[in-house]
């Protein structure tokens, strides 16, 4: 009985690369980053809970063993909002109509690797992928990189899916605007959700520029900005940089391995925050291709901060930069654009 | 005005499983998306810097719902409160083990973290045992806390019904949320009864049953239930690892189900203290189907029970007295 049965929206096709793990290592941190998100997807933590989804799964073939793992695992957990899944190392398959790309898949800077060593692996791979894509995925895919380094890789797959909307590129800074919010909510003994609107800006690497110079608190007497809060400008100009800069390592020190339960949950909020929009006077950091806005040059992946409404995100503007985050912002700009120059220069 | 946060336990919250659950709870999957918790990690004193990295990043993911983090080696502090017990903590079988050996590490640590939580557990506490042999260990953890009512500790088929969905809707060609009802009865291990005799799947033209759908009843009495019973020794050989992402959803599915109640003419499997039910013995942790409302379970009676069911049903409730009998002889 028709009349009896919920209509049940379209599923969206959601793809996630390097799901197993990169160099058929079963420990390897794309792998476990992938295992770990893709119970969360299909949760609709990532798109809401009354969206279905078919998961696409994409990674090399030496992983193809751990990948089908994953596959068996999946209706295992008998997910009511995850119609198929289909597992696959072809990247062609993969891409088919994709709405939503996350791209764990890459090659992480290991010790004592040169920069342009780690660019000229990268490269070849955003290349190849953005092709397909290009080719493959819906007119609309909203793409999110969190592979590092991850603003140049967004960058690379930008230049080479022309037809991909540039707004629709993005890049992973929002672990880092997640830990600067709880970094606060503990200095003022808070709860994070009544710290909003940090910023990172730049690169998510470790010379980001966490900032907290137009964050506020909600406390019983209205909103007050941190700062007004935390009187000590020491401390949110150094340790509260420093220790968001530097978490990932913090991490890896207690855990022997790194982040993957908190770096698979901050993608599902910059794509939930995407696709369904951001609460009135709330914004959160993204990396993505802007246009120009706070004198950083066009033509490179920077993170700002933005608003999401109706599927589009919008950069945040007008707010005052001082010239403590002048200098940073800059600094910042300049090593991108650095970055850029070198994976460039990987291509000839 | 939000509710007030409810304090969840999970124990060997440092390893594979507790890192796949915690994010979940956090996330409300357990519980309900407008319900805050407060988690309580609790693992071995050599797992406490492991147990911190798992606490520093549950603060990194700047959870909403997520209103403390309790992260300790110490059994009183980890159960101090607490209204809902997730014990994935236990002995593991290492090759070569005997099963007197393993049953032998659970059974003190299964009486001991009874102890704790019997004296410092908010009243009520609702108790998931996951570690295995968890029918058994969830038996001598209601022996050694008397004051928990018996019917608030129970232990996990839902993974194993879970994945009997899956298999259903593999087989069939339909959406996993359009088959329900099967049944696991039993221990939780390779006896289990992966039962579909009552299972249906929801088609354009009403509900019907699983068995005429599937019209194999070879399949259905051979392969399926091997299948079912081996899936996780088959996901240790893809994944060169057992199932954590499956075993901690299934976990949240359990919680959820008992705390939030059942759907109309929905069960699903639990491991409870039986009272009798269908022949079996009383005095076991046996896997039934159950319904819940009002944050209590209800075994569904009356079901037809054919003769290679009531076999099954045997066979795994007789390995159960064998495993209580083996359990008590380690405690003496």
């Amino acid at each position: 009985m028709w009349g009896s049965m919920k209509m049940e929206k379209e599923p969206m096709k959601v793809l996630v690369t390097g799901v197993a793990g990169m160099l058929a290592q079963p420990d390897s941190l794309f792998g476990q980053i992938g295992y770990a998100i893709a119970p969360m997807i299909a949760r609709g933590i990532m798109l809401g809970p009354n969206q279905p989804m078919i998961l696409h799964l994409l990674d090399i073939a030496p992983a193809t063993e751990a990948l089908n793992g994953v596959k068996m695992e999946l209706p295992d957990a008998a997910f009511p909002l995850l119609k198929e899944v289909h597992a696959t190392t072809d990247i062609t398959e993969t891409c088919k109509d994709v709405n939503i790309a996350i791209m764990l898949g890459g090659f992480p800077r290991k010790e004592g690797m040169e920069r342009k060593d780690m660019m000229s692996k990268n490269v070849p791979i955003y290349k190849e992928q953005a092709s397909a894509l290009e080719e493959h995925a819906a007119s609309d895919c909203k793409v999110l990189v969190v592979a590092n380094p991850a603003n140049t890789n967004a960058l690379i797959l930008k230049e080479f899916a022309p037809s991909i909307p540039e707004k629709n590129i993005t890049c992973l800074t929002r672990l880092d605007h997640n830990r600067a919010l709880s970094q606060i909510a503990e200095r003022i003994k808070v709860y994070v959700t009544d710290v909003k609107n940090v910023i990172i800006w730049g690169n998510h690497s470790s010379t980001q520029y966490p900032e907290a110079n137009h964050a506020t608190v909600t406390s019983i007497n209205g909103e007050r900005p941190v700062k007004e809060l935390d009187t000590d400008d020491l401390w949110l100009k150094n340790e509260f940089i420093n220790t968001v800069q530097q978490r990932g390592t913090a991490i890896i020190k207690a855990r022997k391995a790194s982040s993957v339960l908190s770096a698979a949950s901050a993608p599902c909020d910059h794509m939930l925050d995407w696709v369904l929009g951001t609460p009135k006077g709330i914004w959160l950091s993204m990396g993505a291709y802007f246009d120009g806005s706070y004198g950083i040059p066009k033509d490179i992946i920077y993170s700002f901060p933005v608003k999401c409404e109706k599927g589009k995100w919008s950069i945040v503007k007008g707010l005052k930069i001082d010239e403590f985050s002048r200098a940073k912002m800059d600094a910042i700009a300049k090593d991108l654009i650095d970055e850029k120059e070198v994976a460039h220069s990987c291509l000839n | 005005m939000g509710k007030e946060p409810v304090r969840v336990l999970v124990t060997g919250a440092a390893g594979q499983i507790g890192y796949a659950l915690v994010p979940m709870i956090a996330r409300g999957v357990m519980l309900g998306p407008d319900q805050p918790v407060i988690l309580h990690m609790l693992d071995i004193p050599p797992a406490a810097e492991a147990l911190n990295g798992v606490k520093m990043e549950l603060v990194d993911a700047a959870f909403p719902l997520l209103k403390g983090v309790v992260a300790t080696t110490d059994v009183v502090e980890g159960c101090t409160g607490v209204n809902i017990a997730i014990m994935v903590g236990g002995f593991p079988r290492k090759e070569g083990m005997e099963r007197k050996d393993v049953m032998s590490k659970n059974v003190s640590i299964y009486k001991s973290q009874a102890s704790a939580l019997e004296q410092h557990a908010a009243a009520n506490c609702k108790v998931l045992v996951v570690a295995n042999p968890a029918n058994t260990n969830a038996l001598i953890l209601k022996e050694f806390a008397p004051s928990i009512p018996e019917k608030n500790i129970t232990c996990l088929t839902r993974l194993d019904h879970n994945r009997a969905l899956g298999q259903i809707s593999e087989r069939l060609n339909v959406q996993v949320s359009d088959v329900k009802n099967a049944i696991i009865w039993g221990n939780h291990s390779s006896t289990q009864y992966p039962d579909v005799n009552h299972a249906t799947v929801k088609t354009p033209s009403g509900e019907k049953p699983v068995r005429e759908l599937v019209a194999d009843d070879a399949w259905l009495h051979g392969e399926f239930i091997a299948t079912v019973q081996q899936r996780g020794a088959a996901i240790i050989k893809a994944r060169k690892l057992s199932s954590a992402l499956s075993a901690a959803s299934s976990a949240c599915d359990h919680i959820r189900d008992w705390v939030l109640g059942t759907p109309e003419g929905t069960w699903v499997s639990t491991g409870v203290y039986s009272d009798g039910s269908y022949n079996v013995p009383a005095g076991l942790i046996y896997s039934f189907p159950v319904t819940c409302r009002n944050g209590e379970w209800k075994i569904v009676q009356g079901l037809s029970i054919d003769e290679l069911s009531r076999k099954k049903l045997d066979l795994t409730a007789e390995e159960l007295t064998e495993e209580k009998a083996l359990a008590y002889s380690c405690l003496s």
